[in-house]
């Protein structure tokens, strides 16, 4: 008994020895994670990551994260590929000025022509009266202007600030660098554009025949950068319906016809480089499938004043490939996982080509249900792609719903993921993609 | 095998006095064999002075004279028998004390104005006065002479010398059955004669002539007793042969005409019980070594038993008149008893790893016979120590063992040690994997480039991290602790106290015991009260006052 007794000592040291259970590894292995989370300044009281915009100015890279639409503010993070972001700013849209409504489409400028000059890191952040109403620019260093909108908006703008009845007003933009910004006024149904180097807007006409008396009207947008112009696209899923223009350079536009056919066709669309023309092509999503569509072929359509609206007669020969929600062993729960809610393309890998983005805030992570995910396809083929990889959060939560917001901004050499999981107010950066090779992303992803 | 007899022929009567009737002093029931009487008075006191004369003649053979003086002076206090007062003399006469010599053989001519030696007597106590009376002549001369002696003023006495153990004279017990038969006693002077009753035999000298009973004082050597004629009876004779410094019994029974033999038997066990003749131990013990009696003459079967030794049994044959002494040499037994106690209230007792019974504290102690030999004891007892240990059981003799048996250390703290630090390992052990799977997980979430800095499974993981270190810290903390609380003992170990060895229980000694009465029993009825209801006045008094206390008791 008693020799049995002696050994307790020795099992415990050995244990210990064993053991290895030195927190600090903890501090180890989350230091510099492949996954940041931005940290929610106190000044957005909800609905952080609601909308998100990048903007890229060779050497910076900055991400606006917005709160809840028209009533919240926004914050700004310089990222760096690495240890940490840096919180640059919160003061944007955030009512502590002059008044301004947050839009819930911001948009981000590499270059953006100001006033005088063209500043450099602009994002366009809602409507207000900063210097006067209009569209509000913020730019680094403090720089703020306004742009002028139809006189239809520029109306309804002064009687949303006088009786302080917020409006929004959805706003795209291209990532060249000098590049178009898109707005629309869904109240209103109007949209517009500002050509290139160009503080004077210039509307979008439909044919009088389409009907786009619906609320959702310019719930989407997407400013597609093409050789020779500007594809502009917006979006009305509630009639499951996508209106596309096209822009040479200067004010002039012309309506290229309608997507339409698919239920919530629409939902959502972003621009980018999914092929490897050098144009940006076209994303856009309906209740179950994002499909991707060749920008460069749909600037080459001709100008229509047909009011019918159809999918496969515009996209023919012009899909590059579309994608269905894909399940893993850690995220599933497809249907009703609102798949395309938000959508954006970036060039993970670095290999010039783009991937596609997809988010699925109701997805269940982990057994988290409604935790959200990114689904990231590899769209270089012209068949329907799988699913390369699920992205989400190690610290997933039910009701999270990662994947309301998607940009990809730019680092030296690749695209990372930025996503909004607005639902508990998170926004995260995923700096590393098993599809880029593990350590070429830096420190992070070693 | 178990006794080593040696059979000494202490005085032989002639055969030739068969035809005499000698009688024998114990009566009509000795018969066909020797009676079973325990020993009587007269001869307890023939063996208390057999004794005295024994052992003071010891003392005289191995040079003690001193001591051998003594023990007859002591001797003829107890017994005045002149025999122990001439030994006495003889002593004092061997150390040179004249004049305590002198004192006694003059003590022994008063006492014993008929004794046969006196004449001879009377010339040692001249010789020794005169030996005395030189010394003082010569004392002038040493005054002159010698400066040395010249204090002492009487020079030293010179005293005859040759005196050996047959200076030592025997005292001689004649008895006739029945009393006042005349006898006369004739030495032999002649070694080669012989006596014819009615003759004149002069190889022989007539030293007594008395009446029985007759305690005599002898020198050593040959003589020849005749009972005369008396009443009715024929005379009878017998030789008898005196040794030194012993005590020599004689008894004629005149009826039958023959001298009855004389056995003493004496064993190396004191108080060894004897049987003559009763092999089945029927009838009471003949006697305890030493013992010796006067039989009739044949054939005896001699049993000798003591507890503790092999008992022995062997045959005599005894002419008549003749004295015998048979010395039994009894061996002890080949097992022996062990006695044991404890102090604890129940132990159980294994020898030899087999159990050998259960002692309870208040009974008797437990007695386990064993061969002889060494023992593997074994003690146990609920809450106490075990004793291990060997014992020496004695051949017929019994072992006193007390097992002091000492309490167990309590280990209720070692216990509680050893539970807690055990809890605290398997804790431990439960948070450090619980740690590892988490940081396992962590892990390839990193690799996978899943893992955020805010992931809550690295708070929980260095929780259990730190909390699986701190309890192994303190499970090994415990864990030693309660080793050394287990370890430690600060108590002795039971130990054993082993007492002086007994002699078996020797159930002929144990005396009667006179049952009490049982006590009367109370009636159901009636409540016993110690005191019974009472009521006490007392008064009191002190320098502040006084009074009257009532109390009582109901």
């Amino acid at each position: 008994m008693r020799a049995i007794l002696l050994q307790h000592p020795l099992v415990a040291c050995v244990a210990l020895g064993l053991s290895a259970c030195s927190w600090y590894r903890f501090d180890q292995v989350t230091r510099n994670s492949p996954v940041e989370l931005l940290e929610k300044p106190d000044s957005i009281n909800n609905g952080f990551g609601v909308s998100l915009a990048t903007a890229y100015n060779p050497g910076r890279t900055q991400v606006l994260v917005g709160g809840t639409v028209a009533t919240s503010g926004t914050a700004l993070f310089e990222l760096s590929n690495g240890p940490g972001t840096t919180f640059w700013n919160s003061g944007y849209c955030s009512g502590d000025g002059p008044p301004c409504f947050l839009s819930s489409l911001t948009a981000g400028f590499a270059n953006a022509q100001g006033p005088d000059r063209v500043q450099p890191l602009c994002f366009a952040v809602g409507s207000g009266a900063v210097t006067k109403q209009g569209l509000v620019m913020h730019c680094m260093d403090g720089v703020e202007y306004t742009l002028d909108m139809p006189q239809a908006a520029q109306d309804l703008l002064a009687t949303a600030i006088a009786q302080n009845q917020p409006r929004d007003f959805p706003m795209a933009t291209d990532r060249r660098d000098d590049p178009v910004l898109m707005a629309a006024l869904p109240e209103k149904h109007l949209a517009w554009f500002y050509p290139e180097k160009s503080t004077v807007f210039s509307e979008l006409t439909l044919p009088a025949a389409l009907q786009v008396d619906d609320p959702s009207f310019g719930h989407s947008l997407a400013v597609l950068a093409v050789d020779g112009g500007r594809v502009l696209a917006l979006g009305m899923p509630g009639k499951s319906q996508v209106f596309l223009w096209k822009a040479d350079g200067g004010a002039n536009s012309r309506y290229l016809g309608c997507l339409g056919g698919t239920t919530g066709l629409g939902r959502a669309l972003a621009a980018g480089k999914v092929n490897s023309d050098g144009s940006d092509d076209l994303l856009v999503s309906d209740e179950n499938r994002v499909y991707a569509l060749d920008g460069a072929a749909l600037f080459e359509l001709e100008e229509t004043t047909v009011s019918e609206c159809s999918f496969p007669s515009m996209t023919a020969g012009k899909l590059l490939g579309s994608f269905a929600c894909g399940s893993t062993s850690e995220v599933s729960g497809c249907e009703g996982s609102e798949f395309g809610a938000a959508l954006a393309v970036g060039d993970l890998d670095g290999d010039g080509d783009g991937e596609v983005i997809v988010g699925a805030p109701k997805m269940t992570v982990r057994d988290q249900e409604n935790a959200g995910a990114l689904l990231v396809y590899e769209a270089d083929v012209t068949a329907d792609s799988s699913l390369a990889e699920a992205r989400f959060m190690s610290s997933a939560e039910s009701g999270d719903e990662l994947g309301r917001s998607i940009v990809t901004p730019h680092l030296s050499n690749h695209d990372i993921i930025a996503a909004g999981a607005p639902g508990h107010g998170k926004a995260a950066l995923f700096y590393c993609s098993p599809l880029f090779h593990f350590g070429a992303a830096g420190s992070r992803c070693e | 095998m178990f006794a080593l007899v040696k059979l000494v022929f202490l005085s032989r009567l002639s055969r030739r006095s068969a035809p005499l009737l000698l009688l024998l002093g114990l009566g009509a029931a000795l018969a066909p064999a020797v009676s079973a009487q325990p020993k009587d008075a007269p001869s307890k006191r023939l063996e208390a002075i057999r004794a005295e004369m024994d052992k003071g003649q010891g003392l005289f053979v191995a040079g003690n004279y001193a001591g051998a003086a003594e023990v007859f002076e002591a001797g003829y206090a107890a017994y005045p028998y002149s025999a122990f007062l001439f030994n006495a003399g003889v002593c004092y006469q061997k150390q040179n004390d004249v004049d305590r010599a002198l004192a006694k053989f003059r003590e022994y001519v008063k006492v014993d104005p008929r004794a046969p030696d006196l004449d001879k007597v009377n010339q040692r106590i001249a010789a020794l006065e005169a030996a005395k009376a030189a010394a003082v002549t010569a004392a002038p001369l040493g005054e002159a002479g010698s400066g040395a002696d010249a204090g002492a003023g009487v020079a030293p006495v010179v005293l005859p010398s040759g005196d050996d153990q047959s200076s030592m004279k025997s005292l001689v017990v004649i008895e006739t059955e029945p009393d006042g038969a005349p006898l006369r006693i004739y030495q032999r002077v002649d070694a080669n004669a012989q006596f014819t009753l009615g003759a004149m035999n002069p190889g022989f000298k007539e030293v007594v002539a008395t009446n029985a009973p007759a305690n005599l004082t002898l020198d050593v050597g040959q003589y020849h007793v005749v009972v005369e004629k008396f009443r009715d009876f024929n005379a009878s004779e017998a030789d008898m042969t005196i040794s030194p410094g012993h005590v020599h019994q004689l008894k004629a029974n005149l009826s039958q005409g023959k001298f009855m033999a004389f056995l003493r038997v004496s064993s190396n066990v004191m108080g060894a019980h004897i049987w003559i003749d009763d092999k089945k131990k029927e009838r009471s013990r003949w006697g305890d070594t030493p013992h010796g009696e006067l039989v009739p003459g044949g054939t005896h079967d001699v049993l000798v038993e003591a507890p503790g030794f092999e008992p022995f049994l062997s045959n005599v044959d005894l002419e008549h008149g003749q004295q015998k002494e048979l010395e039994v040499r009894l061996e002890r037994l080949n097992y022996g008893v062990l006695r044991l106690d404890a102090s604890a209230p129940v132990v159980a007792v294994r020898v030899d790893d087999q159990p050998k019974g259960v002692w309870r504290t208040g009974t008797e102690p437990l007695d386990v016979r064993l061969d002889a030999g060494e023992h593997r004891l074994t003690v146990e007892s609920d809450g106490r120590k075990t004793f291990k240990g060997k014992v020496v059981v004695p051949r017929g003799q019994i072992l006193p063992l007390h097992v002091k048996m000492i309490p167990k250390y309590p280990r209720g703290a070692a216990w509680t040690q050893a539970v807690i630090g055990a809890a605290f390992l398997g804790a431990s052990i439960y948070a450090g994997v619980e740690s590892n799977r988490l940081y396992d997980e962590l892990k390839s979430d990193r690799e996978n480039g899943r893992l955020d800095a805010s992931d809550e499974r690295a708070t929980r993981g260095k929780w259990l991290a730190g909390g699986a270190d701190v309890g192994f810290v303190v499970a090994g903390a415990l864990g030693a602790l309660s080793t050394y609380n287990f370890v430690k003992d600060p108590l002795p170990e039971s130990s054993v106290t082993q007492g002086k060895l007994l002699e078996f229980d020797d159930p002929l000694k144990v005396r009667p015991v006179a049952r009490l009465a049982p006590p009367k029993a109370l009636p159901q009825n009636v409540v016993t009260d110690a005191h019974g209801p009472r009521l006490e006045l007392t008064p009191s008094a002190s320098t502040t006052g006084g009074g009257l206390r009532l109390g009582g008791t109901f």
